[in-house]
Order: structure tokens, then sequence, then C-alpha cells
């Protein structure tokens, strides 16, 4: 096996179309991991891309936020536009993992691994952001909820590279966040993660968005939930009508880290935790 | 005497922030031969078929070991129920089957692969009612036939129990015939996997005769004799040397994988060196047991408890391990803290197909603790009686015994214990407001009394040296403890002493880091072997300086005149003229601890019968339980702890810290479950180990009651801390949610169900 | 096969064949000798091998090698100063008994180090974040945090 380092996207997209054991990978936490434990083959060739600067960063035009793939999660965590804009996206970045993770570990490589724990999955969701990939002629566009296939496959097209995420910048009166339950303080990977976004016009709530991980096979939207909110003032009832939709929308499984009760009873607590919050927040009366 | 009860840093602490101390791991020889083991990948099989002859040819491999060509024999730790190589049946998923030693890990992995490996499975005997029930397979058909430890008496054992200690006063029925109210309750807890840093490792040469080995052990001479007894070798063959130790919390005071090394070092004549990886680490790990306690209890109501019957049963995974002497621990504790009444009690050892499980700090008693201070939860709750009020009106006495017949005639400790803590923090204002609550629990611990020595040299140039074979396992016990109690001995500062990393071929027999034993065990060895020295060392210095012994007088580095302190001699002149005198000023002093009375008859099987030393423990927790998942805070958690006389804060400090933050892991997230004999958390990072942002500072209170047979008073310190904490936990935790809580971890699950619980009722 | 690997490590150029997947911590340990940092995990969860590579700590038992190309990377064994003395987060974690076993101490000195450079007047709270990718198993914490509250009562390392 062979570990290339282009230094450039089109190096990068040239090997990839010239060679096809090659592997991917951005800050490696995740590959390295699957290829030590033999989750991924250890004969496949490495392409390292984490040192493409010209996808890395956070840009702001237009009404536009984009993201480049490679950016860290401690860029996201740090970023002022993404803090002050997309304050879920930053939430998110902060529970992947410790320092030293998020220090390589990129918004690309959690989006393109597809696991369904990906913490910035949810956000990327409600937010309506657009996968930017690249196409042997222009890049391609994909919408977030369009991306994730199935467990760890996404639609990103073979010899292709995500190149970076568009998200139209929230409306004002818009509130979001990312609430995650791991067993732990930090360093979990999510049992549920919940990415919630309100915007208000007057007192009533004109758009609700609601995505989860962690209780599905992909990352996913809870549409049926968000149009119990849609219109409501957040109030107990509306959440809890959420809620209980939100439940029937989930299919979690059990696995070592905990029971898809749990998880269930995690994601309506959850959604009228966020629905609490944002009430708080953007003081619905 | 000013080094004793003054911090001292540690004299390992420089090379540690360097990166400079060398660990097991580290440790390497030129042109060494590097070993990886096959193991077991099912819990339970017989092997049909083990073709090593690719592996043999394989690039790079010096040696392919299987149990054709190991000792035959069986070993153990207590009882000899352990094969060297599993040859015919495999008993636990990760036992080993095979170990080939190449020239590099990656070749002997490589080779490994290639391993035709054969095994019919079977269903694995995968818990303890699986083991007990009738006609359950029985892991070990030969076991009347196993031998036991030379110069253990036998103790009752059959069928799939490695061992079973029993006692039954005889009027325990009559007794629950007084009761106006019985309450019984059943606790189960997970294993736990001491989780050390620093993988397991071995380094072992072989010189036609004897085999060196570099280690990281908490017990060289353990070590030296499990490797021997593995081998069938006479234990003066092995010499151990002990290198840094990155965490041992028990799991280093049994053989490891020691013997494997060994084995390949004597077959290839190169120095082997075999390290395990995390996972196999954490499968292989004798990590504390889990088990299944029942007590049941009657009581008056006026709160008195009048009977009791307490069984407990351990999984001692595939092979006994440490597990015949820890069912004494069960008597030990069923009837302390608390009066009791007569008691009947059962503990038992059961064989299941998986990992042997074995010595984690604080071994049994953290989940004893958890069940009997839930269990004292409850009576008080079944009377309606204030939990605190309950326990001060049971509360043990001076005089006081254990259901061994020992007596305690320092237990008033307990109740200055409960006292001090309630200064701190008054039981009727703790744990107020919503999914707030507070608990509490006591202990009585002992302090390990086995064998310890060291010796003592002045050197020539005025400093002493203090050389023995007890382990520095990072509590300090060594690097601060022993070094300021020989300071002080001879009136030096603790920096003009230095201690020696252990060698079997060169320090007399120590019986490791376990049971917080060191300070106060080999504390007092250096206090025999000053006594011994000190004469020989003023004689000398009387002949210096032409004064009578008596009237001479240590410190400062000098031998001074009483009378007129400007006339003196220093240390080192009396080093360098003792060489001219009969030779160097160097002794050596010896100890272990007597044992205290107790009642032979009081129980059979009872191989552990006494706490030896015992301190005293009480801790509080405050707790708060998020409504929205179920999580677990704590908000506050204060301990009380006696210890006999404080060598050093920072010592006794981090223990108490560190112990506590690993009870609360046991309470909160730690726990190895396995499914049909496999675990199901496998890495570290699903095994889930407490972080910075989990464990909050803990109010340490400590209680100084000098110990007469004790080094300047110090009793055992570091094991306890960690016993009451999931008890006191959970009972914080059961107050603020009104959840029966009867497992660990505490499951936000169930918590979720009784807040729910609560807000409709 | 391996590659050459270029990479600064405490200030000195090194130049080292790796192989194509290797990870840094192999690199550190078995070809440079430098033993200091260290594995616990294989997995990025114990933080025992964290190592400074441009100034972010990573952990290097998973991160590969290669991508070190050019880089400075900083271990334990850079730490201390010119004469060999202690650096002021060393001499705090000895002062503060900070150090059980010391196994956890490499990867919390690193991860600290990159902590106090960028915040030399970090809270508790900030500390327990910067360390939540490092497991200490003896001390409970405590110390660690009292040692960094040490230099940052004194204003900064």
């Amino acid at each position: 096996m062979q570990f290339l380092a282009p230094d450039t996207v089109e190096e990068a997209l040239r090997l990839l179309s010239d060679r096809g054991d090659l592997r991917v990978l951005a800050g490696g936490t995740d590959v390295m991991i699957q290829r030590m434990t033999g989750q991924l083959p250890r004969s496949e060739s490495l392409l390292y891309i984490g040192g493409l600067a010209d996808l890395r960063g956070v840009s702001r035009s237009n009404g536009m936020i984009r993201i480049g793939a490679l950016t860290t999660h401690r860029d996201l965590r740090c970023d002022r536009t993404i803090v002050t804009h997309l304050p879920s996206f930053a939430e998110a970045a902060a529970t992947v993992g410790g320092w030293q993770t998020q220090a390589v570990g990129t918004i690309g490589g959690n989006l393109c691994n597809a696991s369904p724990a990906a913490d910035l999955a949810p956000p990327i969701l409600v937010a309506d952001a657009t996968m930017v990939v690249s196409a042997a002629d222009a890049p391609m566009r994909i919408p977030a909820d369009r991306f994730f296939v199935d467990r760890r496959r996404t639609a990103l097209p073979a010899g292709q590279i995500l190149l970076e995420i568009e998200v139209p910048a929230p409306p004002e009166d818009t509130w979001e966040s990312y609430l995650k339950v791991g067993r732990r303080g930090a360093m979990e990977v999510a049992l549920v993660g919940l990415a919630a976004r309100f915007s208000m016009v007057g007192n009533r709530i004109t758009t609700a968005r609601l995505a989860v991980c962690s209780v599905a096979p992909t990352p996913r939207r809870l549409r049926h939930a968000e149009e119990a909110l849609t219109g409501s003032t957040l109030d107990e009832e509306a959440a809890a009508e959420a809620a209980r939709r939100a439940t029937e929308e989930v299919d979690p499984i059990d696995d070592q880290r905990a029971t898809a009760t749990y998880r269930r009873m995690l994601v309506g607590r959850l959604i009228r935790k966020a629905a609490r919050l944002a009430r708080q927040s953007l003081e619905i009366r | 005497m000013t080094a004793v009860g003054m911090g001292t840093s540690r004299s390992d602490a420089d090379a540690k922030v360097r990166g400079l101390a060398v660990y097991g791991v580290d440790y390497r020889e030129a042109g060494m031969l590097h070993a990886r083991l096959l193991r077991s990948p099912v819990p339970a099989g017989r092997i049909i078929r083990l073709d090593v002859t690719e592996a043999r040819s394989s690039p790079g491999v010096h040696a392919v070991i299987t149990a054709a060509d190991a000792p035959e024999h069986r070993n153990g730790l207590v009882l000899l129920d352990t094969p060297f190589f599993a040859d015919d049946m495999v008993l636990y998923e990760g036992e080993p089957i095979a170990m080939v030693v190449a020239d590099t890990a990656t070749q002997a992995q490589s080779a490994i692969e290639t391993i035709e490996l054969e095994i019919e499975e079977l269903e694995p005997v995968s818990n303890v009612a699986e083991a007990l029930a009738p006609g359950a397979r029985l892991l070990h058909p030969d076991l009347d036939s196993y031998e036991i430890l030379p110069g253990t008496a036998p103790w009752p054992k059959g069928g799939n129990c490695g061992g079973v200690m029993s006692s039954d006063p005889g009027d325990v029925d009559e007794a629950f015939e007084e009761a106006d109210v019985i309450v019984e309750d059943v606790y189960t807890v997970p294993r736990q996997y001491q989780a050390y840093l620093e993988p397991k490792s071995a380094t072992a040469s072989y010189d036609g005769w004897r085999w060196t080995l570099n280690v990281s052990h908490q017990f060289p001479y353990k070590a030296r004799s499990r490797v021997a007894q593995s081998l069938g070798v006479a234990e003066s063959r092995i010499r151990v040397v002990g290198h840094h130790i990155g965490g041992g919390f028990g799991a280093r005071l049994d053989l490891g994988i020691e013997h494997y090394a060994a084995i390949g070092a004597s077959l290839t004549g190169r120095t082997v060196q075999l390290l395990n990886d995390r996972e196999e680490d954490l499968l292989s790990c004798m990590s504390r047991e889990n088990a299944t306690i029942r007590v049941r209890s009657g009581l008056t109501n006026q709160g008195r408890i009048v009977a009791r019957e307490f069984e407990c049963l351990m999984d001692s995974g595939a092979y006994a391990g440490d597990t015949p002497y820890l069912t004494s621990i069960v008597l030990l504790m069923a009837g302390s803290v608390y009066r009791v009444g007569p008691t009947r009690v059962t503990a038992k050892s059961v064989y299941t197909n998986t990992a042997p499980s074995g010595a984690f700090r604080g071994v049994c008693g953290t989940y004893l603790c958890f069940a009997l201070e839930r269990h004292t939860d409850r009576l008080a709750q079944a009377i309606g009686m204030d939990r605190r009020e309950f326990r001060m009106r049971n509360l043990f006495e001076p005089g006081d015994s254990m259901l061994n017949g020992q007596t305690l005639e320092d237990a008033d400790i307990l109740r200055e214990a409960f006292d001090r803590v309630e200064d701190a923090a008054p039981w009727d204002k703790a744990g107020k407001g919503p999914l707030r609550g507070v608990g509490s629990a006591a202990v009585i611990w002992l302090t390990n009394p086995l064998a310890g020595s060291a010796t003592l040299g002045i050197q020539e140039d005025g400093s002493l040296g203090v050389s023995t074979a007890a382990t520095e396992n990072g509590s300090g016990a060594v690097t601060m403890g022993l070094r300021q109690i020989a300071a002080a001995e001879f009136g030096l500062d603790a920096d003009q002493v230095y201690v020696t990393s252990p060698d079997t071929d060169t320090q007399a027999y120590d019986a490791g880091s376990q049971g917080s034993r060191t300070t106060h065990v080999v504390g007092m060895a250096i206090e025999a072997a000053a006594r011994q020295m000190k004469p020989r060392l003023f004689n000398i210095a009387s002949g210096l300086l032409a004064v009578p012994p008596d009237d001479l007088e240590l410190g400062g580095g000098r031998v001074s005149v009483r009378a007129d302190p400007s006339r003196a001699v220093s240390l080192a002149e009396v080093a360098r003229t003792a060489l001219g005198a009969g030779g160097p000023l160097s002794a050596t002093g010896t100890y272990s601890v007597p044992l205290p009375k107790w009642d032979p008859d009081s129980a059979e099987g009872l191989l552990f019968p006494v706490f030896p030393v015992p301190t005293y423990h009480v801790h509080q927790a405050e707790v708060e339980v998020d409504p929205d998942d179920g999580s677990v805070r704590v908000t506050r958690y204060v301990v009380a702890q006696e210890v006999g006389r404080m060598i050093n804060p920072d010592g006794v400090y981090g223990q108490i810290q560190g112990g506590v933050a690993q009870g609360m892991g046991y309470a909160l997230w730690e726990g190895l479950e396995s499914h049909r004999g496999r675990y199901t958390r496998r890495t570290l990072e699903s095994y889930g180990l407490p972080l910075a942002v989990d464990i909050p500072d803990v109010e340490v209170i400590i209680l100084e009651h000098p110990c007469e047979a004790g080094p300047f008073g110090a009793k055992g310190v570091a094991e306890p801390p960690i016993v009451p904490v999931a008890a006191a936990i959970a009972n914080a935790v059961s107050d603020a949610t009104g959840a029966d809580v009867t497992s660990l971890p505490i499951d936000p699950e169930e918590l979720l169900a009784a807040i729910d619980r609560l807000q409709e009722g | 096969m391996t590659q050459e690997l270029s990479m600064e490590v405490n200030g000195i150029r090194r130049t080292v064949e790796v192989a194509g997947d290797e990870v840094l911590l192999d690199t550190l340990r078995d070809r440079l000798y430098l033993t200091g940092t260290k594995r616990g995990c294989d997995e990025g969860e114990c933080g025992a091998c964290t190592v400074i590579v441009d100034g972010a700590p990573v952990h290097s038992c998973i991160f590969p090698a290669l991508a070190a190309e050019g880089a400075e990377v900083r271990t334990v064994e850079g730490l201390a100063g010119s004469a060999g003395r202690l650096n002021p987060l060393q001499r705090a974690f000895v002062d503060q008994a900070a150090v059980q076993c010391g196994f956890c101490t490499p990867g919390f000195l690193m991860t600290l180090t990159a902590l106090l450079e960028t915040n030399s007047s970090a809270s508790d709270c900030e500390v327990d974040d910067a360390i939540a990718g490092n497991i200490c198993r003896c001390t409970g914490y405590t110390a660690i945090r009292a040692a960094v509250r040490s230099l940052v009562r004194e204003g900064g390392a």
C-alpha cells in the first residue's frame, strides 16, 4: 500500500480517477481506526487530502455560508460566523471526541464517513445545506437530506470528493441548537443527537426543523414531529405531540451503548427540551 | 522527624514528566524478538485441530509454541486449575492457545494468522445461574483432583464452584422470628476493568539455567513464584526485575503474560518481548468479578437489626484466580459497621466460560458495600426512620465483633467519622431540591498484612539508600512514603533518601503493592532496619567524637553531641569510617503484621480470616439527576477516612481522590457485561472511563488515630477510598428519584422511568 | 514498502523511512526511540499518545506518520528547557502531585501545553474540556486541575 498526499484538489481527483484502490482520508480519526480494527482492508492505499488548504475554512457571502469540507471541528467551534449564525454546527463539533480529534477531524470526514451517529449530520439536515461534490465537469450539488443513503453509505459518487457544504444563512429570529446525550460528559458516540431549528414570525413558529442521529441507519429529519410544532408557540402541548410523533418516526436499535427503548425516550425528551430552550431564548409568550 | 506528615515530591516524578521513565512496555534489549499470542476466538469449545506448520515457516519466525511444547501441569494462585496453553478445551474467549516468536511483532502477527485452528464450539456456560443450574456442564470435571497451593488448608469446592465459604451460627431462624419487619433485596453488579493505561507486557531472557523477566508488576515475588510454578521449576531460577508501572489497581498482582515470554525465551535462547494490545488486554484481564448478592434482614419497629441472611455468588470466570480467598471477605463485611444479630452467610466462587476475574482495588468490598448500604437504606425506609438516624442507632461500638469473631476495640472511630462528615455537610440540609438527593455509606477495611523487607545503606556521601522489592505502583508509597519514613528515622530530608527499583535477585521478599500495605508493612521493616543499624552508627561516631554513644543524636545529616551540637561528625564520614571498621553501614529489616484474634470455627472455607489493622471510612454523596436524560451528576462528595497517621498529605489525598474517581466510574459508567460468554464492550472507548468533565473535586477529612504497631502510626490508606463510593452514590440517586437502585452501573433509563413515576404520583 | 518522511521533531530535522500506513506513535517510539510518548489504546481514546503537530494536539496512535511531512512535531521529551530544567508546566505537575503512575502524564503535558499556549488564563471548565481526550486512571483529575490552576494564578505558563 502507498500513502499519497496530493498538493491540489485536481491532483487528488486525477489520482482517484487513475487508481481504484484508494481510500480517501482527511484527519484520519475514523479511517485509521477502521483499518486497525479490520473494518477496512489494510491493502488499500491512502489518499491523504488533509493538507489541501483550499478546502478548509468558512466564508460568508450573498446570504450563503460556505464551509470547506476540510474545515476541522476545532475550526467550527471557534469560527465567529459559525458560532453566531450556525451555533448547532459549533455545538455539534464541540462534542466530537476530544481536542485531539477535533484538531484534525473534519466536517467532510464526519459526513462522508456516514456513521449513523455522525454529529454534524443533524445540523446540516436542519440547515437545508447543500453538499458540493466534485464531478467531471462542474461541481455537483446534493441536498443534505439526500446525502445519507444507508449506514456508512452516502450519495457521493465513486472517485469524487466532497468540496464544501453550502448553508443558507438562517433568517432573523431563528434559534438552533444541537443536543446530544452520551453516557459521560464528553468523548461519547451519541446515544441520540438532535439538531433543532425554529424560526419565528410574530409569536408563532413558521419553520420547525428537527433532525436526529443514532436512532436509524442514517441521520434523518423528523418531518411529522416538525409539523406538530409549525405554527405553534412551542407550548408544552405542541412539544408533547411532536415528541410523540418523533418516537414513531425513529427506528433505533439495542446495542452495547443503550437500548432502543432508552433512545426513543431520549428523542422525545430532547425535543421537549429543545422547545423549552427555544421558547425561553426567543422570548415566546 | 520533620520529614513525616509533610508534603515532599515523589522521587520518580522528574523522570515521569520528562518522558524518561522506562515502563515495562518501554524496556528494550538489542536483538530482542517479539511474540504474539493466538487467543481463543470463542468462549467455549473443544480444539479439533491446531496446525502450525505454515506459521513455523513464515518469514522471521523463530518459534511457534503450543500446549505440546509447554508444561502439562496446571498452575494457579491458590487452586491449580489453569493450563499453560489451552489444549483440549478452551474455556474463555481470549484464552491463549499458541504463541509465535518472530523478529518483529508484525511478522509474529502475520504468522499467527496462518495458524489453522478448528474449534468445535460449545454452548457457553455464560453466567452464574447457568453454572449452578442442575445438570450444568462442568467446566472442570477434574476439579477434585486439582492441587492446591502448598501450605493452604483445603476448602469446600465442587461442581462448578471453585470455592465455598459458609457460616451458620445456628440461631438465625429463631432470631428472624423476633423481627417485626423482614426486608429482602437482590443486587447485581458487572465486572469492572482496572483499565491501567499501560497494557500488560513482559520481556524475558534465558541463560540456559535461569530466566530474567523485565516487567511492570505490582508483586515481583509473586511473578517469580507463579512463573516458576507454571514452568515447573524452582523459584530461585527466576529473576524478576521491576520497572515503572503504568497503573495496576490489582491487575498486576497475579501472573499475567510473564510465563509466555519466559517459555519463548527458553525455547529460542533469545530475549523475547510480549505486549498485549488494548483489546486483548481488556478481553483477557482479570477484572473485578461480577456478582449477585442476596441479603435478607429482620428488624424491629424500633430499628434494631435482629437477624440476617447473606448470600454472594461471585463469577470467577474460567479459572478460580483469587476468588477462593475473596469469599472470606463476604463474612468479614456481612455483619460489620452496623450490629446485625445472628447472621448466616454463604459465598461461592463460580466457574463460567468467561475470562478469569481477579483483584481490583477494594476487590469484592465495592459491591458488598453497595449491597449492604443500599439494604441499610431500605431497612430504615421500611420502618419510616431517617436513614442517618437508623445508621447511628445500629453503629458498631468499641468492643463489637465482626462475624469472624474479630473484636474492634477502636470502632468508635466510625462514629467520629460520621460526626465529622456531619460537621462538613449536615445531613438534613444535604441534597435538597427537585431530583437532588443525598446518600452515605460506611466501611471497615483492612491493611494487608503480608511480609515485606527493606535494606538500608548509609552511603559514603551521607545519603541513605533504601533497597526494597516493594513496588511503586503510582501511589507514592515507595517514592514518597518510604523515603520519608527512612528520612525521619535518620534525621534527614527526604531528598537525601533514594529508593531502588525491585529485583528479586538482590532484595528479600516483599508481597507487593496490594491492600494498602506498602507504607505500613515496609515502613515497619525500615524501622526494624534502622534499629539494627543505629547502634553501630552511634558507636562509630562515638569513636570519632570521643563521646559515649548515649550522648549523641542524629539530625541534619550529622551525628552530634547532644550537649554541644557544634561537635559533630557528618553521616558521610561515619559511613566512610565504617568501611574500615567492620564494613558498610547496612542493615535489613523485615516485618509482617501480626494477625488479630478470630474464631476459626466461625466459618468453613475461611482462607482470608481477618481484617488486620482495620481502618474506618464514611462517605457522603450528593447528586442531581437530569430529568431530560436520566444522567447523574455528583454535586458534592465528602470523605472521612481514618489513616492512623498521615505520612504524606499529597499521597493520602491523591489516593482518596483517585479511588473515589474509580468508584464513581463503577457507580455510573463502567462495566464489562457479557452476552453468551462475550464481552459486549470491547474497547476502551466503549468501556467508558471517567473523564475530567465527569469527576468533581472531593472534600477530604482525615482522621488520625496513630497505630501503635505502625511506622510513625501509619495504617493502610490507598485501597479503601474506592469501596463505599458506589454505595453512597446509589443511595443518593435513590433518594433523588425514588428508584430502587439494585444494579450497577446506575442505569439512566431506569431513572427516567422512576422520574416519570414521581411526576405522575 | 516504505516511504520517506521528513519532519522536525523537538526542533531537530529528522528524516526516516516509514511504512505507508504507519502511525506517528510507532515512528516516534520505534524509529526515533522517543518512548516518552505512550501507547494506551490504539483508538484515540486515552490520550497517552498525545503529541503536538504544528501547534495542535493530536492522538499520535491514529495519526498517519506521513501526514506529518514537513510538520513541526513536539513530544514530551522536548518540553524541558535548554539546561535540562523542567518547564513551568512540568514543575507544576511535580509540585502539585499531579503525577501518580505517570503513564498518562506525557499526554496530559502535551495537551495542556497546547492549551496554555493559546489560553494562558484557562478556567477549570476550559481545562476539563481541553483534557476530555486524556484519561488519567490514578488521580481523579483534581491534582491535574490544581497544577494548571497554579500556573494560571501565576499569570500563565
